[in-house]
């Protein structure tokens, strides 16, 4: 066999900078920001009067009223939901995976990773409150309300309505990052070969396929455990208020204008970061643990499953997530155009586009911003991914060992800290350098946070592209650039495109950093949204909220359609 | 016995080839050859059970005298090999081993199982090695080794030594033979190589054509 043809990997050898600059620039925002909340942690910061290191803000920390029923709702809130996702997305592989339940998931899979998570929690409260849409429905032939009832299962004490908000939207997460892990894995030939052995397929996607896929997500959970412990929007959504969760209080002490208690937020900061680390490890020893007690079952060659209930409750599960999803999007439509709405009335007695309007008028720089911030910043993502991922198939081709892969795990490290851990850190360090309240510290503050995520999309995807196609390209146009143009990005279209969707879509989520390092100078359908939602009427809620679940749909639903049309001639590209 | 009466596979109501039968007896290895997309690996898919919802499949196939179009892959006691040994990363090598073997058997019965096995093929001692660490032709010989130990009635090899070379393909290829026929089983091997195929039943697809 002749071998593949040789590039001149000499003239695109300035590669080697996409790593290094993209490295430069996320670990500097980190250690900057962690080492600046750490010292403000022990009582350091000049510039307020703070001239010497102390323990006084972590005894006061700890001794703060609340505490304890703090850290429990966030613990259980945290760790629960990331748990729950976990197991609910391995069950749904398990069960649900290519029957005709899973067909509907996978359709509706784009859509509810558009919807941000504060629209979500806006939407899931005007279902579930006490004069939320389910009440309304059962009200009042089955409850006998004729009024909300006084009671909420919303901004519970334990953080349990947040939990579950949060397993509702992490679940379509953890199955797009299994989907992309899944392709590394021969699915297909597995099945066939666990079943040749006589195992059903739940049991071979159990023992089989499910212990493979785990390692290969790991990382997309630990995002999901440290975003779930540290969120600040959601919950000042959907958590407990009195006393809210740590990042929330947190939140607020850095946002009082006694500066003192910016020291107390910085420790306060670091025990969610701390939090994190140990729930993290936490998760390791379950993992091993479930190894241990697990290793005799995978082989005890039990064939036969009595799993039959659980797949009735995997589709179950799946039809619950898509109707939740649904319903969310509905009942904010329906707010957003009513115009009169008594409980326990299902309908609204009257209709008005008297909120649309006035949101179309109000919202004009919100959108700007969002938009603006959301296309550079996913952009420059896309970009430096590409050019860190086209390194990495240079080295390995010059069969150089050290790899970037193995230093390229930094990159996450923006999803596995706390934001709340490092932004304040890197808001004071800009305020020193007078660079806060910049709109481009605000895209590099988004960049930081879509970059992880545009990697984690396109990367198993890139990888898996057969670098010989390109190879013959260049043998034929004699231009690597030619042949990176006009072959293998026009092939890769599709899932570059589509991270670029979750890149904007994470954009348009961020809250903290907006706030943070925008210094409150850039408001965005996200910032006004939670805003509103505190204690705004629910219809100009509701059309915030569908503003900001509109935007990243609108790019989604471009990213699926832009390469369909472009490519309608050619079979081999449609899904 | 594996037999196939009249087999033909449709896509968009097209055969992929003309109908097919034949008997293969235990302890036999037949062949099926032919050019890629022809539709062998298709005929192994449908045998086992494996069939894409894209075809259609008309005729019967029956192992020793039952009919198994209707059960269900797990339950057609048929073995499969892949030009991919497949074996699965997260088990060692005698985990890979136990997981064919039946429920039932006590767990020093199952060692013990495991460890001739290894040593019919000359991998004693290999029961705690990570699939890993083995050379393709160690790995071929396990992946056969797991598919005999689940007792099937019937075995098929799609393109099993396509991916090695030529000294090692000589090696497996008597390996896996030899171990097929000393199990008396009916074995059938699809390849586009006619150097693959051992005496006996020896067809061509692309003769099967419309």
């Amino acid at each position: 066999m002749e071998n593949p043809p040789v590039i001149n990997h000499k003239k695109i050898s300035s590669l080697g900078l996409f790593p290094i600059v993209t490295l430069v620039c996320f670990l500097s925002a980190i250690v900057i920001g962690l080492i600046s909340t750490w010292t403000q942690a022990f009582g350091y910061m000049p510039s307020i009067g703070f001239n010497h290191f102390s323990v006084i803000h972590w005894i006061r920390l700890f001794s703060y009223p609340g505490f304890n029923s703090s850290l429990i709702a966030t613990m259980i809130s945290g760790i629960g939901a990331t748990l729950l996702a976990f197991i609910f997305t391995f069950f749904l592989f398990a069960f649900s995976y290519h029957n005709q339940f899973w067909r509907l998931l996978d359709q509706a899979l784009a859509p509810l990773l558009a919807v941000p998570h504060a629209a979500f929690a806006i939407g899931f409260l005007f279902l579930a409150a006490p004069s939320g849409w389910v009440l309304r429905l059962l009200s009042p032939g089955l409850t006998g309300f004729v009024v909300p009832p006084d009671w909420s299962l919303m901004k519970d004490a334990y953080g349990i309505s947040l939990m579950l908000v949060m397993v509702l939207k992490e679940i379509p997460f953890l199955i797009l990052m299994s989907l992309g892990a899944l392709g590394r894995i021969d699915v297909r030939r597995s099945l066939a070969v666990g079943r040749s052995l006589g195992y059903e397929t739940v049991q071979v996607w159990i023992k089989i396929i499910l212990p493979q896929l785990y390692p290969k997500i790991r990382l997309a959970l630990f995002a999901v455990l440290a975003y779930s412990l540290s969120v600040v929007d959601l919950a000042l959504l959907v958590g407990p208020t009195a006393p809210p969760t740590m990042a929330v209080q947190v939140f607020r002490w850095f946002n009082d204008p006694d500066f003192e208690y910016r020291l107390l937020g910085a420790a306060g900061a670091t025990l969610i970061l701390l939090l994190v680390v140990s729930s993290i490890g936490l998760l390791y020893l379950l993992e091993a643990g479930v190894k241990l007690i697990f290793r005799s079952w995978l082989i005890n060659g039990q064939r036969r499953s009595r799993f039959f209930l659980f797949s009735t409750l995997s589709n179950f599960l799946v039809l619950a997530l898509v109707g939740v999803s649904i319903g969310v999007i509905l009942v904010l439509l329906v707010w957003s155009f009513t115009w009169r709405w008594q409980f326990p009335d299902f309908l609204p007695a009257t209709w008005s586009t008297q909120f649309w309007r006035n949101g179309v008028l109000q919202i004009g720089g919100p959108i700007w911003n969002t938009i603006s911030t959301g296309i550079t910043a996913s952009f420059l993502a896309v970009i430096l991914v590409i050019g860190c991922l086209e390194n990495e198939i240079l080295m390995l081709k010059r069969g150089l060992k050290t790899n970037t892969t193995k230093i390229l795990w930094l990159i996450y490290l923006p999803l596995l800290i706390p934001q709340i851990a490092f932004l304040f850190g890197v808001q004071v360090t800009l305020v020193i350098l007078r660079l806060d309240g910049i709109w481009l510290s605000l895209v590099w503050s988004h960049l930081l946070f879509v970059l992880p995520y545009v990697f984690l999309s396109l990367g198993p995807i890139y990888r898996s592209y057969d670098q010989r196609i390109t190879d013959v390209a260049v043998t034929l146009c004699r231009s690597p650039w030619q042949a990176f143009l006009k072959v293998k990005l026009p092939m890769l279209m599709r899932p570059v495109l589509f991270s670029a969707a979750i890149g904007f879509s994470v954009s348009v989520a961020q809250y903290l950093p907006t706030l943070f390092i925008g210094a409150g100078r850039f408001d965005t359908i996200t910032t006004e949204a939670v805003n509103l939602a505190s204690g705004s009427d629910r219809r100009i809620v509701s059309v915030y909220a569908l503003f900001q679940l509109l935007t990243p749909l609108m790019v989604f639903l471009s990213a699926l359609f832009i390469p369909r049309f472009y490519f309608r001639q050619r079979k081999g590209m449609q899904i | 016995m594996l037999k196939l009466e009249t087999v033909q596979i449709y896509i968009d109501g097209r055969p992929l080839f003309s109908s097919l039968s034949l008997e293969i007896k235990p302890g036999e290895i037949a062949s099926i050859m032919g050019p890629s997309g022809c539709g062998k690996s298709t005929l192994l898919s449908a045998i086992c059970g494996n069939l894409a919802d894209v075809f259609v499949l008309s005729g019967d196939v029956s192992l020793n005298e039952r009919t198994i179009l209707a059960l269900p892959m797990e339950k057609r006691r048929i073995g499969i090999l892949f030009q991919d040994d497949l074996l699965f990363p997260h088990m060692n090598i005698a985990e890979n081993l136990a997981f064919a073997l039946p429920s039932e058997m006590e767990k020093p019965e199952k060692k013990e199982k495991i460890r001739e096995a290894l040593m019919k093929a000359g991998l004693s001692g290999f029961e705690k090695r990570d699939p890993e660490t083995l050379s393709g032709g160690q790995r071929a010989r396990v992946s056969l080794l797991r598919s005999l130990l689940a007792e099937p009635e019937a075995i098929l090899l799609d393109e099993p030594f396509s991916k090695l070379d030529q000294e090692l393909k000589d090696q497996i290829r008597s390996f896996v033979f030899e171990t097929i026929r000393s199990m008396d089983i009916p074995a059938l091997l699809v390849s586009h190589d006619h150097r693959d195929c051992p005496q006996g039943q020896i067809i061509n697809l692309a003769n099967q054509g419309e």
